[in-house]
């Protein structure tokens, strides 16, 4: 029997269709078949015996092949299995096959349309057995293995399902890399209000309950902690919280100092410990904190217990919100039960002409200038002149436009997210323009086009995602407590980043960003041309494409591996790290050499210079070793960096060696327990934005660590 | 030798006020040189020099240090002239 499918194509004619991608299957129902004593496992768990049918229903109903195609395919598979005299054979292998006659009758689009996704067993077995270093926020075990497989099978997914052949291609080359391809179903970071859960509760799409607002603080804090962990589920990246202490003040009226303090240690153990969520990740959280209250929350009326508005405005607490800042930063101090830093929360600080104007800024500057000290966690946000931001992730900021301003009196609103993360392989650009300038900035522009468009096709999906509504996937960020939806799409951005500008211009002119100033205004003139670039792409596309400093934990690293790979020998000159060793690396982002002996104020002013250009935001590390800077001179560092350079964020980090044994920790990266001798030691240091065991970090991060220059010792 | 930098945008509403001050400082023999932020080269320049508002004339001497500025300001031709005479910046030529 013969039976056409409405398509209709013979052979010669589904040829032809890979050509034409509008032209779409149609479904058949019955085939012929020659039953086998084969048995086959198929992926419902279940036993069959042979159907040849089955591979003629897939390609009818997974491709554009017509009938006649299918059934021939069908019969050559089925030739090749029944000479093999195979007895049992798995539904995957049988897809192979097909997917082998596909491309052996040239039909390549309709073979990527019948792929099987998944994994080697032997890929399997390493991951369930060994940690995957890519995130070193991720621990291994169960959870994490479960992370990592739908991650590798939805990174697929993404590859050939929502980003274009051109777009994929550029990813896998690595002249590009789409970061969190394992989460292309959900948006990249976000910044939060905690007035949304003061003032609609915890009302959640597919929640079990539901709560009203909360009239005590401490459930005002179990509610963060849980839309903070729902979110995590609904976001690829960081979870930031605007103006955390000044939200919390009208909660605190009365509280004793000593209560305040218990809520500050609940609040960040419990962002601390929550290991238990996606994958065992703790969720990537961000504390904004203001010592004064900033210029757009002075004259908006408070919002207390129960989510009334207390008849007060925000300026009229800001004494219990010092309190709450200081309190917090005293916890930070103490560190965690074994002395170490805390990872999460990380707090970020706002430094702004206000600030110097407010009463207590000098002790409160010298007291979060002591935890920078003591354990690194402060992180300095410097908003200057009318500057207004959201810090968040490693370095990521949401700059407020004259709209969110007036958004600021319904503070509820003020909800940000970038949808996607891209960073380009600057030194790979290099290469290729093998000296030619002009080419430099022409390739250089194509590779910005093809992120824009790169951005576009995840916007498409994501769009998709949410047109589902409170039935789809992405149901949380749809719920409209507030008339609109909680992810506000129209207000997002995408992040264009960069990994190697220091490696690029050594490359184009032989000597590093901080080696010459020719070196150095190329360096200004190539990120000067993608903020040009990236403002017309907006304008063009009506999207707002916006330059990042990278984090690019993992991705300088696979960048340079990529590199040695494809551009040897000449990779091996510019490449950082150790070669042998694996232990390879670019210089993350705009970054001066890490290894060069730069005394902090140059460096923090040298690469401060590039902040202006990249709205999304910069950070700078100073990386103090073993050196514990006393607080008054990191103050007046701070005070410096802020009145005299254009630095967006710095931080300093410390090195920190845990003891498993003795529970106890010691200043220094250290072989051994300076307490008890035992070499069953963990060392804790800043790999991006972030605290984390160094044991956790990837080989690139790894080599980056061992010539880090050490600086701390310039700030006694 | 000082030199004196002159920063403009194609959308900036002072600018052609400026760019007539510009060319006055041109036709009298300064060594003048004008930098468009909407080009690479020229956001470059304005970015090392921290120049966040335009119109904005720099006066920068041999080691690199600005010595005079008016940041999104236009004076008048004549007071900037008078200051720059005051500050010892003379034209390269007469010309």
């Amino acid at each position: 029997m013969r039976i056409l499918s409405q398509t209709g194509l013979s052979l010669k004619e589904a040829q032809k269709t890979e050509k034409d991608p509008k032209i779409k299957h149609m479904p058949c129902s019955s085939f012929e078949t020659t039953d086998l004593s084969l048995f086959v496992r198929t992926s419902e768990e279940d036993l069959t015996t042979w159907d040849r049918g089955k591979i003629v229903e897939a390609l009818i109903r997974e491709t554009y092949v017509d009938i006649d195609t299918a059934d021939k395919i069908s019969r050559e598979v089925e030739h090749q299995i029944m000479s093999s005299r195979i007895n049992v054979i798995t539904a995957p292998l049988i897809r192979e096959m097909v997917d082998a006659k596909l491309i052996e009758h040239g039909l390549e689009r309709a073979r990527r349309m019948h792929t099987r996704l998944g994994m080697p067993l032997y890929d399997v077995d390493q991951l369930i057995l060994h940690h995957n270093k890519e995130n070193a926020n991720v621990p291994h075990g169960p959870e994490a293995t479960n992370l990592t497989l739908a991650e590798n099978i939805k990174k697929e997914y993404a590859l050939l399902n929502i980003f274009t052949q051109e777009v994929a291609d550029a990813h896998m080359r690595g002249d590009i890399h789409i970061h969190d391809l394992g989460f292309c179903d959900r948006p990249y970071c976000s910044g939060q209000s905690l007035e949304y859960v003061k003032r609609f509760g915890l009302d959640l799409p597919n929640a079990l309950s539901i709560a009203k607002p909360a009239k005590h603080p401490e459930v005002l804090l179990a509610h963060m902690v849980k839309l903070a962990a729902s979110l995590q589920g609904h976001f690829a990246g960081a979870i930031g919280w605007d103006a955390v202490n000044l939200f919390f003040a009208p909660y605190l009226s009365g509280l004793s100092d000593r209560d305040v303090k218990q809520l500050a240690q609940i609040m960040i153990f419990e962002f601390s410990q929550q290991a238990v969520a996606r994958g065992g990740q703790a969720i990537f959280s961000d504390i904004n904190i203001y010592w004064e209250v900033p210029k757009h929350f002075e004259d908006v009326p408070a919002i207390g217990p129960g989510g009334e508005y207390t008849g007060k405005t925000y300026s009229e607490y800001i004494q219990d919100a010092q309190r709450f800042a200081w309190a917090l930063f005293d916890v930070y101090k103490e560190g965690d039960g074994s002395g170490r830093p805390f990872f999460f929360p990380k707090p970020l600080v706002h430094i702004t002409e206000k600030f110097f104007n407010t009463q207590g800024h000098q002790d409160f500057l010298l007291h979060i200038c002591d935890v920078a000290s003591e354990k690194g966690n402060t992180y300095f946000v410097f908003d200057r002149g009318e500057t207004a931001k959201i810090s968040e992730c490693c370095r990521l900021s949401f700059k407020l436009k004259a709209s969110d301003l007036i958004d600021a009196r319904y503070p509820w609103k003020m909800r940000y997210c970038a949808l996607q993360n891209l960073t380009i392989n600057l030194p790979r650009v290099a290469y290729n323009a093998e000296g030619d300038e002009a080419k430099l900035f022409s390739l250089l522009t194509d590779l910005m086009e093809l992120t824009a468009e790169a951005h576009m096709q995840k916007r498409v999906f994501i769009e998709k995602l949410l047109s589902l509504g409170d039935r789809g996937p992405l149901a949380l960020l749809t719920m409209k407590r507030d008339g609109e939806p909680y992810l506000r799409l129209q207000r997002a951005s995408y992040l264009i980043g960069m990994v190697g500008l220091n490696e690029m211009v050594k490359i184009h002119t032989g000597k590093e960003l901080h080696e010459s100033k020719d070196a150095f205004m190329l360096g200004l003139k190539i990120i000067s041309h993608m903020k040009l670039i990236a403002d017309r792409l907006s304008k063009k596309h009506n999207m707002h494409f916006v330059l990042e400093q990278t984090p690019a934990e993992s991705t300088s690293y696979r960048f340079a591996k990529l590199d040695l790979k494809h551009y040897a020998p000449q990779a091996n000159d510019f490449v950082r790290g150790n070669i042998p060793t694996g232990e390879v690396y670019y210089t993350n982002s705009t970054y001066l050499n890490v290894g060069a002996t730069i005394n902090p104020i140059d460096r923090v002013m040298k690469e401060g210079v590039f902040h202006p250009l990249i709205e999304a935001g910069s950070l700078t590390h100073i990386w103090l070793g073993e050196a514990k800077p006393p607080k008054e001179s990191l103050a007046n560092f701070v005070i410096k960096v802020f009145k005299k350079t254009n630095n967006d964020q710095i931080a300093f980090s410390p090195e920190f060696t845990t003891c498993t044994e003795c529970r106890r920790t010691a200043r220094g990266l250290n072989p051994a327990c300076t307490y008890c001798g035992s070499e069953k030691v963990e060392g804790i240091t800043r790999i991006t934005g972030y605290f984390t065991k160094i044991s956790s970090w990837n080989k690139g991060k790894t080599g980056e660590l061992k010539d880090r220059y050490r600086s701390g010792e310039a700030l006694i | 030798m000082t030199s004196i930098k002159f920063f403009w945008k194609q959308d900036c509403p002072k600018c052609p006020e400026a760019k007539q001050i510009f060319n006055g400082l041109k036709e009298k023999g300064f060594k003048v040189t004008d930098y468009n932020l909407n080009t690479a080269d020229g956001l470059a320049e304005g970015t090392y020099h921290s120049v966040l508002s335009t119109p904005t004339f720099l006066v920068i001497d041999d080691n690199e240090r600005e010595i005079l500025q008016w940041r999104g300001d236009v004076p008048t031709f004549e007071e900037l002239f008078a200051v720059l005479m005051s500050h010892d910046v003379k034209p390269q030529c007469m010309c």
